[in-house]
């Protein structure tokens, strides 16, 4: 695959107007509705190997993916996004706007436009009202933006299309678990969904999924793990998990499995849909009202999918992840599924020997 | 006025002692009330305690403020060490590892015995969602009830939409304790409470506001100390009497020539969490340097609006409305611009030489903006900064000599700028 920005200035060079989105989960039906293709900026710690810019503005503290955002968007992004776009997603990415913002050129105006999605229980009318009040303020921005008026029926477009995408991506998935393909195969393809137009990532979906119809694995039959964490672990890592005879059968990836598991029901309006969407989500440790929920679906999972080991690649200064792991672990390890924890600084990129022989030593111990 | 010299130098006055009492009064009325009955919530810090004072036997914990106070007791590593061996990383907020480790089976090292079961568990998220995780752990493990009071982060001033949020979650919040508890919620009594807490507040900045005589009248340090009662004793007449009698003690001082660094040369500002382990050692050895922080972004927020200094007073209407426009009161909520502003007006309001920018891997939601924050006072005010590294609550994380090597550094840039040489 062709790197982030190269990808994306592909893309724009084709005639799209790209809107950088802050992860894990803004709402891309409504930008795709106004014309815009929405870009969710995370992934890009493969391509982005310097910081330096970013080491300016952010305490070394900071988790990986939110000083790769910081570094691309700085340093990169001139005049390939027409606007930026975040939401209380986590501690971290609530402070990047103004960062981000005072350290741009001041000769570029890059709008940057701001969601606070309830953080509490969409089921209490008060926080479910102030939502739709939050998007309805958006849908004006983007009004403003793009000089497009909403359209409750080219919403309704975008949203079939994203409804599409998931599905396929669930399908893949369930293709790769069934061993037609690498997970390392098929969590690039998943990923890809981040940076093309959503358009291109259903033709990349139709495509993979055409070619490994039908296709068997030497794979099937090895233990089954599940893995988890905020991005899938670098290719090198994944092959390492193949190589050594486990088969990925369940993924808990925020960039993955969280991002597709969950579809709203079509609609035309902007705000119902996305308090469904936000309300109905798949459980992630980002979305507070969901943690007792996550715990039952992770476990629930691992027994359906008859997993004998659980990985976590924990996204380093992550506190929302790594405030999880222990009871997650305990309630594994007591319902008989072994437990790894690996620590993720920098994509995986550090401590690649370490890890690997972490993996090997633990696949040993499934297979005996 | 009384007062008596420790061996290292440190004055501990009438107020400090009092203080102590207030302190240790709390935590044994908590165990105590808790014994017999009463309705226990465990409470973030900005979380409105107030409200609680409109009923007739609840009483409640601050986790935050028991694991500050852990860790000026020099028990934070031990503490830490639980939490790290139950699986919690060392990369998570030293408030939270102290915490877990005194819930799971380090009471007897806490220097209150711990806390109380909670019967309840009330979280927010604008000064981090940190804390939310933290309290699930909490609800999980105890299968007790967890609201979280979700507070929208302010890049400017709170608008409306958030504040009539707010004030929808604390009428389902008194719900919730009405339906827990059994007992019923009297809003006078409330606005009792909040008067209260208005006029504490007010002598607060009284106190506060020593620091621009010169010498300063107070440091950083005595703010720091003196802020805990806010957190456990909020909304109670002894806590505005206190504060009362402590901005009094504290004008007498200065009317009478005692200052705590009497030979003041270098005024400063310390943006971040105090760090509670550091407290006497680091004021001495400052004071030697002839240095004194004088002002803390920590404590100066307390009782104002966002970007604001003043503080906000109680018209003695509806209390809900006070605490609700008032739910950012601390700095973690605020954004850069916000921060900025705020820190300039101290800055310039309390003759500020340099600014101490403590770099906290246990609080990312402080420190995450202090490097462009650093960069904006240099710039716009010329003022001489530093970064030191810190963490507030685990000693682990410190070292003394690192940290004491950027002060001296500070104080001759101080210099530097004060003789015209070129920076």
């Amino acid at each position: 695959m062709r790197g982030f920005l190269d990808t994306l200035q592909g893309i724009k060079a084709k005639g799209h107007t790209l809107i950088g989105c802050f992860p894990l989960y803004p709402p891309v039906e409504l930008f795709h509705s106004f014309g815009l293709t929405p870009v969710v900026l995370w992934g890009l710690e493969q391509d982005i190997r310097d910081l330096s810019i970013s080491d300016r503005h952010l305490q070394p503290y900071t988790c990986h993916v939110a000083r790769c955002l910081t570094e691309f968007v700085i340093s990169r992004a001139s005049g390939l996004f027409r606007a930026l776009f975040m939401y209380n997603a986590c501690d971290t990415l609530r402070n990047l706007p103004e960062i981000i913002g005072s350290a741009l050129d001041e000769e570029s105006t890059l709008p940057i436009m701001r969601l606070h999605v309830p953080a509490v229980s969409l089921d209490h009318a008060y926080a479910a009202g102030y939502l739709q009040d939050r998007i309805e303020g958006l849908t004006a921005e983007l009004e403003n933006l793009t000089g497009r008026s909403f359209s409750a029926s080219a919403f309704n477009r975008s949203v079939e299309l994203y409804r599409r995408q998931r599905g396929l991506c669930m399908q893949l998935e369930e293709r790769q678990a069934q061993g037609s393909m690498s997970f390392a195969d098929c969590a690039e393809v998943l990923m890809a969904g981040s940076l093309l137009p959503v358009e291109e990532h259903i033709a990349l979906l139709e495509a993979r999924l055409r070619e490994s119809a039908g296709t068997g694995s030497e794979m099937h039959g090895h233990p089954g793990i599940m893995i988890s964490g905020i991005l899938p672990p670098p290719r090198h890592l994944l092959e390492v998990i193949e190589k050594a005879g486990l088969t990925v059968a369940a993924n808990d990836i925020a960039s993955l499995r969280r991002s597709y598991a969950y579809s709203p029901a079509p609609a035309t309006d902007a705000g119902a849909y996305y308090e469904d969407f936000y309300r109905g989500h798949h459980p992630c440790t980002t979305i507070l009202p969901s943690a007792d929920s996550r715990a039952e679906y992770i476990l629930k999972t691992a027994r359906e999918k008859n997993v004998k080991g659980f990985i976590f690649f924990g996204e380093k200064f992550c506190e929302y992840e790594y405030f999880e792991m222990p009871h997650i672990e305990q309630m594994l390890k007591s319902s008989g599924i072994q437990c790894l924890c690996l620590e993720m600084t920098d994509g995986g990129g550090e401590q690649i020997a370490a890890n690997q022989t972490r993996i090997e030593t633990f696949a040993e111990m499934l297979h005996t | 006025m009384p007062s008596e010299k420790s061996p290292e130098g440190f004055k501990k006055n009438t107020s400090g002692k009092r203080l102590s009492s207030i302190i240790m009064n709390d935590y044994l009325t908590l165990h105590k009330k808790a014994s017999e009955g009463a309705f226990v919530v465990w409470i973030a810090i900005i979380v409105p305690a107030e409200i609680f004072s409109g009923f007739d036997n609840v009483v409640y914990a601050v986790p935050e403020s028991h694991a500050a106070l852990c860790a000026g007791k020099g028990v934070g590593p031990l503490l830490c060490e639980k939490a790290e061996q139950l699986g919690y990383s060392t990369d998570l907020c030293s408030y939270a590892r102290i915490d877990l480790g005194t819930a799971f089976g380090g009471a007897e090292s806490s220097p209150t015995f711990g806390l109380p079961k909670p019967d309840l568990i009330i979280s927010n998220n604008n000064n981090c969602s940190l804390l939310v995780k933290w309290f699930d752990v909490y609800h999980r493990a105890w299968g007790v009830p967890h609201v979280l009071l979700d507070i929208p982060f302010c890049y400017e001033n709170q608008s409306r939409a958030d504040f009539e949020y707010i004030m929808a979650q604390f009428g389902g919040l008194i719900r919730t304790i009405e339906d827990l508890s059994g007992q019923k919620f009297d809003i006078n009594k409330a606005r009792e409470s909040v008067k209260l807490s208005s006029r504490a507040l007010k002598e607060w900045k009284r106190f506060l506001s020593f620091a621009t005589h010169r010498p300063s009248g107070i440091t950083a340090f005595d703010s720091f100390v003196q802020m805990a009662p806010i957190l456990t004793s909020r909304g109670t007449e002894k806590l505005a009497e206190h504060y009362r009698l402590l901005a009094d003690e504290t004008e007498e001082q200065v009317k009478n020539g005692i200052f705590p660094v009497p030979g003041e040369r270098y005024r400063l500002l310390w943006d971040n969490i105090a760090p509670w382990h550091q407290l006497r050692k680091m004021s001495s050895r400052l004071a030697s340097l002839d240095a004194n922080i004088t002002s803390a972004s920590y404590t100066y927020c307390i009782g104002a609006l966002e970007g604001e200094y003043e503080p906000y007073e109680f018209d003695g209407k509806d209390p809900l409305q006070w605490l609700a426009r008032l739910q950012n009161f601390s700095v973690c909520p605020h954004g850069l611009n916000l921060r900025g502003r705020a820190m300039k007006e101290v800055i310039g309001r309390n003759a500020i030489d340099g600014v101490v920018f403590a770099s906290n891997r246990s609080c990312k939601v402080y420190s995450l903006m202090q490097m462009d924050q650093m960069r904006h006072m240099k710039e716009e005010l010329g003022i001489p900064c530093i970064m030191i590294d810190v963490d507030h609550a685990d000693v682990r994380k410190y070292s003394e000599e690192t940290t004491f090597t950027r002060l001296e550094a500070l104080i001759e840039m101080i210099d530097k700028k004060r003789s015209g040489a070129p920076a």
